[in-house]
C-alpha cells in the first residue's frame, strides 16, 4: 500500500492552499478554459503558475483539468494551452476526448496524461485503449465495482485514482445531455445545470402515477468503509469531489480523510473514529452519503428522494487569522456568542472542545456576540493555534 | 442515392423483408446482453447481412463474456461500438467498425483520430447545431453515419432509477414511463443493466440531411424504438413527425455566454 495519494478539488488559489495545508497529497483544478465546472471560479493562467510553484514547493502535485467533450469550435487555442501547461510543469492533465490525446501525442507535447472519468472506464480492454494512448492512470467511472477495479489494475499495472467522496452523477459521467434539453446548456462543456436533481411528474399512458414527484438524485458518495480494501487492490489515489464547494467544507473533508488514511497506513483505524468521521462528513456536507457500486448496485437506500432541499449548513463559526500573545484573532464566518460550545480545527491540531467565555472586538472592547459577516474578533485561547486553523459549532464529541 | 443508404434497427428478423419493400435495404441489429435500449435479437438468428450495435459501457465481466462471442460477430457487415474496450478488442479483427460514443462524436480531431485508426466509419451525436453538422462532414476523412430519426438518449445510468422508485412509492412494478417538469419532457426505461432516458419527442432531420453532400454520408441512420414498419414508410415519405432538435440551437460552453442569451 506505498504511494496512497489523498486528492482534493481546488475551485481558487485559496481553496487550493487550504486544502494542502489540510493535508491533500495533491490537487486538482481547472482553467477558465476546457475543463468542467463552468460555474467554479476556476484559474486564471497566472494563478496557474502560481498554484504550480505553491505546490511544488511543498512536493505537492497539480493536476488539471482539460475534460470537455470538444466541438470543433473549442478546439482553437486548445495546442498553445497545452504548451502553455507544460511549460509551467503541471504534474498532469485530465482529460476525456481523444482529440486531447491526440494532441499530445502526434505534437510531442511534454504532458502526463490522466483519463478522466468522463470516459467512464469500467473494463480492463477499455483501460488498455488508453494505456496504449500513452495515458499513465485512469480515473475510474464511479460505477466500478471491486472486480473492475481488481482486474483493471491486474492487466494494466495503471495508476487508478477513484472518488472517495462527494456528489454522485445520476448518469455515467459523460453520458448524460439532460442540461443540453432543459436549459441549452452543453454538460459535457461545463454547463451541467443538475437537472437530475429536479423534481418529475412520473406519467404513464398519460396519467400520472404518484402524487409523490419522481427523484432520481442520488446521495453523495462516502467509500469510508473500503477504502483500506481499495488501497490493497490498487487504487492509488484517493478522489474528493467539490470544486465549487466552500473553504470550510474543503478543510474538514480533506482533515477527516487524511486522519483516515493515516490511521489505515498506521493500522490504528477504529470503528469509533469510522463513525466519528461519517458524522461530520455528512454534516459538512448537509446531507447524507453512503458507499456506492465498489460492494453493490446502489438502491433506494442510496438515492434521495428530496428534491433540492438541502438546509444551509452554519457550522463554520471563525477563520483564524493569526495567534498573538495567547490570543486567537478570528474572522466571523457565522454568528457565535459568549457560552458557546465550540470546536478548533486545523492541520496541525489536534481537534479540541472550547467554551467561549469572552469576545473581544478589534478595539479590544469587550462583546457579547460576534454577529457581523467577517468582523474581526479575538478569543483568548491556551492552545497555540495557526493561520487557517477553523472554529466550528461543536455537534459531535471528538473521537 | 439517399434511399439505398438509409439504415435502420429492426426489431425481429422478419422485418427486414418488410423494409425490403419499401426501399430500405440496410439494416442493424442491437444483441442481448451487450446492447441496451432498444428491442434485441439473438446472434444466432441474425443474419449476415446486418450490422450489429453494441451500445453498453461493459464492466470486466461483460467483456469477459463479449470476448466468447467474438468469433461469431465476423461474419456480421459490421460492429457499432460505444464502449471503447470493444474498439481495443476488435480493431485488429478485419470486422468493420464504427465509432458511436454516444456524446463524443462532436470534433474532428477525435473523429479523424478513430477513422485513421481503422474504423470504417462514426455516427455523429444528436447535440450538434447544423452549422457544426455540416462542419463534421466536411472535415471528415470518411463518410459518416447519420442520424436523421429517432430519439435522442439524453441519458445512461447504470442504477435503477425506475424501480427504486416503485419501491419508494409502493408503486407495482412499472417501467416505459414519461418523466415531465416544466423544462422538459423523456421518456424512461429500465432494465437489467440500468436506466435510460430519451428525449421524449422523436427528432426529424429528415429534410436538414438533403443539405449534407451525399458522397459525405455512409448511412442515414433511423433509430426507430416503437413504430411500425408502414409508420416508418410514411415518415420518410414525409409525413411530419418529430422535431428539429438542435439544428437551430447551439448549446453554449461558457455560462457567460448563457447569461448573454438569456
Amino acid at each position: 500500500m506505498k504511494n496512497i495519494e489523498l486528492l482534493a478539488p481546488a475551485g481558487s488559489l485559496e481553496k487550493m492552499k487550504i486544502a494542502l495545508l489540510y493535508g491533500a497529497d495533491a490537487v486538482y483544478l481547472g482553467g477558465t478554459e476546457f475543463s468542467l465546472r463552468a460555474n467554479a471560479k476556476n484559474f486564471s493562467r497566472n494563478e496557474m503558475r502560481e498554484a504550480v510553484t505553491y505546490a511544488h514547493e511543498r512536493e505537492k502535485k497539480v493536476y488539471v483539468t482539460v475534460n470537455i467533450v470538444f466541438h470543433n469550435e473549442d478546439l482553437v487555442g486548445l495546442e498553445e494551452y497545452l504548451r502553455f501547461l507544460g511549460e509551467i510543469k503541471v504534474d498532469a492533465i485530465i482529460a476525456s476526448d481523444l482529440a486531447v490525446m491526440s494532441l499530445i501525442n502526434r505534437k510531442k507535447i511534454p504532458l502526463e496524461l490522466h483519463i478522466s472519468t468522463q470516459a467512464s472506464i469500467l473494463n480492463e480492454e477499455a483501460a488498455l485503449f488508453y494505456k496504449e494512448l500513452g495515458a499513465t492512470r485512469l480515473v475510474l467511472a464511479r460505477e466500478a465495482n471491486r472486480d473492475d477495479i481488481k482486474k483493471i489494475k491486474e492487466t494494466t499495472g495503471l495508476e487508478l485514482e477513484c472518488f472517495m467522496h462527494g456528489a454522485m452523477c445520476t448518469s455515467l459521467s459523460g453520458r448524460c445531455v439532460l442540461s443540453n434539453y432543459c436549459t441549452n446548456r452543453d454538460s459535457n462543456r461545463g454547463g451541467c445545470a443538475q437537472i437530475c436533481r429536479f423534481e418529475f411528474d412520473y406519467l404513464k399512458d398519460g396519467k400520472k402515477q404518484s402524487e409523490i414527484p419522481f427523484s432520481m438524485t442520488p446521495k453523495d458518495l462516502n467509500m469510508i468503509p473500503f477504502i483500506e480494501e481499495m488501497m490493497k487492490i490498487g487504487v492509488n489515489s484517493f478522489k474528493i469531489e467539490g470544486r465549487m464547494r466552500s473553504i470550510y467544507y474543503v478543510a474538514t473533508v480533506i482533515l477527516i480523510y487524511r486522519r483516515l488514511i493515516d490511521k489505515i497506513l498506521a493500522n490504528t483505524l477504529t470503528k469509533e473514529y469510522q463513525e466519528y468521521a461519517l458524522n461530520i462528513l455528512n454534516r459538512v456536507a448537509n446531507r447524507e452519503s453512503a458507499p456506492q457500486f465498489f460492494d453493490s448496485l446502489p438502491g433506494k437506500n442510496e438515492q434521495y428522494f428530496l428534491g433540492r432541499q438541502e438546509i444551509s449548513n452554519q457550522d463554520f463559526l471563525g477563520l483564524v487569522l493569526d495567534y498573538q500573545e495567547g490570543f486567537a484573532i478570528i474572522e466571523q464566518r457565522n454568528y457565535f456568542k459568549r457560552g458557546d460550545i465550540v470546536q478548533f480545527i486545523g492541520p496541525n491540531l489536534e481537534t479540541f472542545d472550547y467554551k467561549v467565555e469572552e469576545i473581544w472586538d478589534e478595539c479590544d472592547n469587550k462583546i457579547e456576540k460576534a454577529n457581523h459577516a467577517q468582523m474581526i474578533v479575538k478569543l483568548k485561547v491556551n492552545v497555540k493555534l495557526q493561520q487557517f486553523d477553523m472554529m466550528r459549532i461543536k455537534v459531535f464529541d471528538i473521537s | 442515392m439517399k434511399t439505398l443508404k438509409r439504415l435502420i434497427n429492426i426489431k425481429c428478423c422478419e422485418e427486414i423483408e418488410e423494409y425490403k419493400k419499401i426501399g430500405i435495404t440496410n439494416f442493424l441489429i442491437f444483441i442481448p446482453e451487450f446492447s441496451i435500449a432498444y428491442p434485441t435479437i439473438p446472434i444466432e438468428d441474425a443474419p449476415d447481412e446486418v450490422f450489429v450495435y453494441v451500445n453498453r459501457i461493459m464492466d470486466t465481466n461483460t467483456v469477459t463474456n463479449f470476448k466468447k462471442i467474438i468469433p461469431q460477430l465476423k461474419r456480421f457487415r459490421g460492429i457499432i461500438f460505444e464502449d471503447l474496450g470493444v474498439f481495443h478488442l476488435l480493431k485488429d479483427e478485419k470486422i468493420p467498425l464504427i465509432w458511436a460514443q454516444n456524446h463524443f462524436v462532436t470534433n474532428k480531431e477525435s473523429l479523424n483520430y478513430y477513422l485513421e485508426s481503422g474504423c470504417l466509419s462514426a455516427i455523429i451525436s444528436n447535440e450538434l447545431h447544423k452549422e457544426e453538422i455540416k462542419e463534421m462532414f466536411s472535415s471528415s476523412l470518411k463518410p459518416l453515419v447519420f442520424t436523421v430519426f429517432g430519439k435522442n438518449n439524453v441519458m445512461y445510468s447504470r442504477r435503477k432509477l425506475l424501480s427504486n422508485f416503485n419501491e419508494h412509492v409502493g408503486l407495482d412494478e412499472m417501467n416505459d414511463v414519461v418523466l415531465e417538469t416544466k423544462r422538459g419532457s423523456f421518456f424512461a426505461h429500465e432494465e437489467e443493466n440500468g436506466t435510460l432516458l430519451f428525449a421524449h419527442e422523436y427528432f426529424n432531420y429528415l429534410e436538414f440531411s438533403e443539405e449534407i453532400p451525399d458522397e459525405k454520408v455512409l448511412y442515414y441512420l433511423i433509430l426507430n424504438l416503437e413504430f411500425s414498419v408502414q409508420e416508418i414508410g410514411e415518415i420518410l415519405d414525409g409525413k411530419e413527425v418529430g422535431n428539429r432538435g438542435f439544428l437551430e440551437k447551439k448549446t453554449v460552453y461558457k455560462m457567460a455566454e448563457y447569461d448573454d442569451k438569456k
